[in-house]
């Protein structure tokens, strides 16, 4: 099932090599072993893919999965408040049966689902839908990620903190409060008083009080092309590419990771070499915290 | 015992920690012990007296003054005593609280009251997001204690709450009452969508329509006994429950039946629009 996503656009190796059309030893036929759903609020080129392709209204997401939750258990739901999502109680409990039939079910959503309004609810609301259909039968949910080593960055904060993102070490230890320590928030409210990008362009796609906050304090961009940050940016530092000129590990979106081997030489240093040297520079400044004082991991 | 005043001198740039500001702390500190206190600038390690002016000595009544807005965690696990802000303040205003009053004469950042245990916050301006809300990660919200919000509140209030009562004057954002386990909270100028969503148990009293989940049930129209409890209680607070059959009655509706739950949402129906049936 695919909620919110394109991949046929976006993700266009998807079908062919993860989903739809491998064959294997338990479904030898394919493609016409598996049967996908897409959900979406238009048809997208993913719905010529799709056995079943469900239109719901915009910002009825949480709504369409918690009402799937509620059939799943044989609760009681308001049939003419079903009408106002766009679908039918007969297309929900056919997906809810369908569901409960598969042997193996599995749920990807793309930002059509997590950045629209509801946002980190919308995909509580359907992980927590793959938990429960797992009474059943076995049910997996992953995230469509947009952007390049998106995972990557997950992956690592989560192995080096205990938590994905929405992190402050202002106290010498990591504290996690998302919507207080994200970044978005953070710039938004003008939190900040200085920022080091790596290898991002918040200045396309973040809000505009972001960016104009961005704009306003010293920015260190670090990137191997000129984007929108680094032109509003005090300070740009060009880096070579990872996996063309650099290399490094990627990470793919079920959190495999890929070692990146260079093909090119490059002039430009890589991310790693520039912040091994900001840190090299800041450790030699003098110590300004009190005796007794918490030390920071960076200062460990 | 004369309070001890605080009065901003310098307005952080970037968010000042200070949940040293307590009144517990206070009532055992001399005026220089206070001007020590620590306090999180950012990173760097600083004074109180760094960023406030300070006068008085040994209370558990304490008075700020200035835009607090980038001062977090004031009142932090407070117990006792009175912290009274004349001006708007920052996240976490009297979170993990277990007793005392806090009044504010302004805004409140996030998270007011989250995860309290006991005690008063009045805000008479607009509140944040998460009042009286569960942390990240944590199984409950404020378990006991009253916060009356006088403005607009933001997203997710009461989230996760498990006792206690919240009041809002203002329009409330999306999520109120979110997987609420019990505990009351009172909209008096009603919310945006997804009121109650994923509640367990609890009651939301709204004196405005609401547009509901499709997981709720209608249960019937009533005048409950227990709102005259209630309305006795807020009149203390000059916030008035109507519960007279005369003037109107309460529209129930049970859920969510996702979970499923047994929390229950009121809507006022004034006379004069009580559906016939």
């Amino acid at each position: 099932m695919y909620w919110g996503g394109n991949p046929a656009e976006c993700h266009p190796r998807h079908f062919t090599k993860y989903t739809l059309m491998q064959k294997s030893k338990f479904l030898p036929r394919g493609r016409k072993d598996r049967t996908m759903i897409l959900v979406d609020i238009r048809e997208t080129k993913s719905g010529g893919a799709a056995d079943i392709f469900l239109q719901i209204r915009p910002g009825k997401d949480f709504e369409v999965l918690t009402i799937l939750r509620a059939i799943l258990k044989g609760q009681h739901v308001n049939e003419s408040a079903i009408a106002e999502t766009g679908l039918t109680l007969e297309q929900l409990t056919d997906f809810i049966d369908r569901a409960k039939k598969a042997k193996f079910g599995c749920m990807f959503f793309g930002m059509g689902l997590s950045m629209t309004r509801g946002k980190h609810m919308n995909s509580a609301a359907l992980l927590t839908l793959a938990a429960e259909l797992n009474a059943f039968t076995k049910f997996v949910a992953m995230p469509m990620r947009g952007h390049g080593n998106v995972t990557g960055a997950d992956v690592i904060m989560r192995w080096q903190t205990g938590f994905p993102f929405g992190i402050t070490f202002n106290r010498g230890y990591p504290r996690y409060n998302p919507g207080e320590f994200s970044t978005v928030d953070v710039l938004v409210r003008g939190d900040t008083d200085a920022a080091l990008i790596l290898g991002a362009d918040p200045g396309a796609t973040m809000p505009q009080p972001a960016i104009d906050h961005l704009a306003r304090i010293p920015t260190i961009v670090l990137d191997p092309k000129v984007t929108h940050t680094s032109r509003l940016a005090r300070v740009h530092i060009t880096t070579s590419v990872a996996g063309i000129s650099a290399p490094g590990t990627a990470y793919r979106m079920d959190e495999i990771p890929l070692p990146l081997k260079p093909a090119l030489k490059s002039p430009y240093p890589t991310d790693q070499e520039v912040v091994r040297r900001i840190n090299e520079a800041v450790a030699r400044k003098s110590h300004w915290i009190p005796d007794g004082g918490p030390m920071t991991i960076l200062q460990r | 015992m004369s309070p001890i005043i605080l009065t901003l001198k310098e307005r952080p740039k970037v968010p000042l920690e200070a949940e040293t500001v307590t009144p517990d702390a206070f009532v055992t500190m001399s005026n220089a012990q206070i001007r020590e206190s620590l306090v999180y600038h950012g990173k760097r390690h600083c004074r109180l007296d760094d960023f406030f002016d300070v006068t008085g000595e040994y209370s558990d009544d304490i008075e700020m003054h200035g835009d607090l807005h980038q001062v977090k965690l004031l009142g932090k696990s407070m117990s006792r005593g009175q912290l009274k802000i004349h001006g708007s303040v920052g996240m976490h205003l009297g979170a993990d609280m277990r007793g005392g009053r806090i009044e504010v004469t302004g805004d409140a950042g996030d998270w007011i009251g989250a995860e309290m245990l006991n005690g008063f916050i009045h805000v008479h301006g607009n509140g944040g997001g998460q009042i009286g809300a569960a942390y990240r990660g944590s199984l409950r919200g404020m378990r006991n204690g009253t916060i009356i919000i006088g403005g607009t509140a933001g997203l997710e209030v009461g989230m996760r709450m498990r006792r206690g009562t919240i009041i809002v004057g203002g329009k409330v954002r999306d999520f109120c009452g979110l997987q609420m386990k019990g505990g009351t909270i009172v909209l008096m100028s009603g919310a945006e969508i997804r009121t109650g969503a994923w509640m367990v148990r609890g009651t939301i009293l709204s004196l405005q329509p609401l547009p509901l989940m499709p997981t709720f049930v209608a249960s019937g129209h009533y005048n409950p006994s227990f709102i005259d409890l209630y309305a006795r209680e807020l009149r203390t607070h000059g916030i008035t429950l109507p519960n007279n059959p005369s003037v109107g009655n309460w529209a129930r509706h049970c859920g969510d039946t996702s979970i499923p739950g047994r929390g229950e949402i009121l809507i006022w129906n004034p006379a004069n629009q009580i559906p016939k049936d």
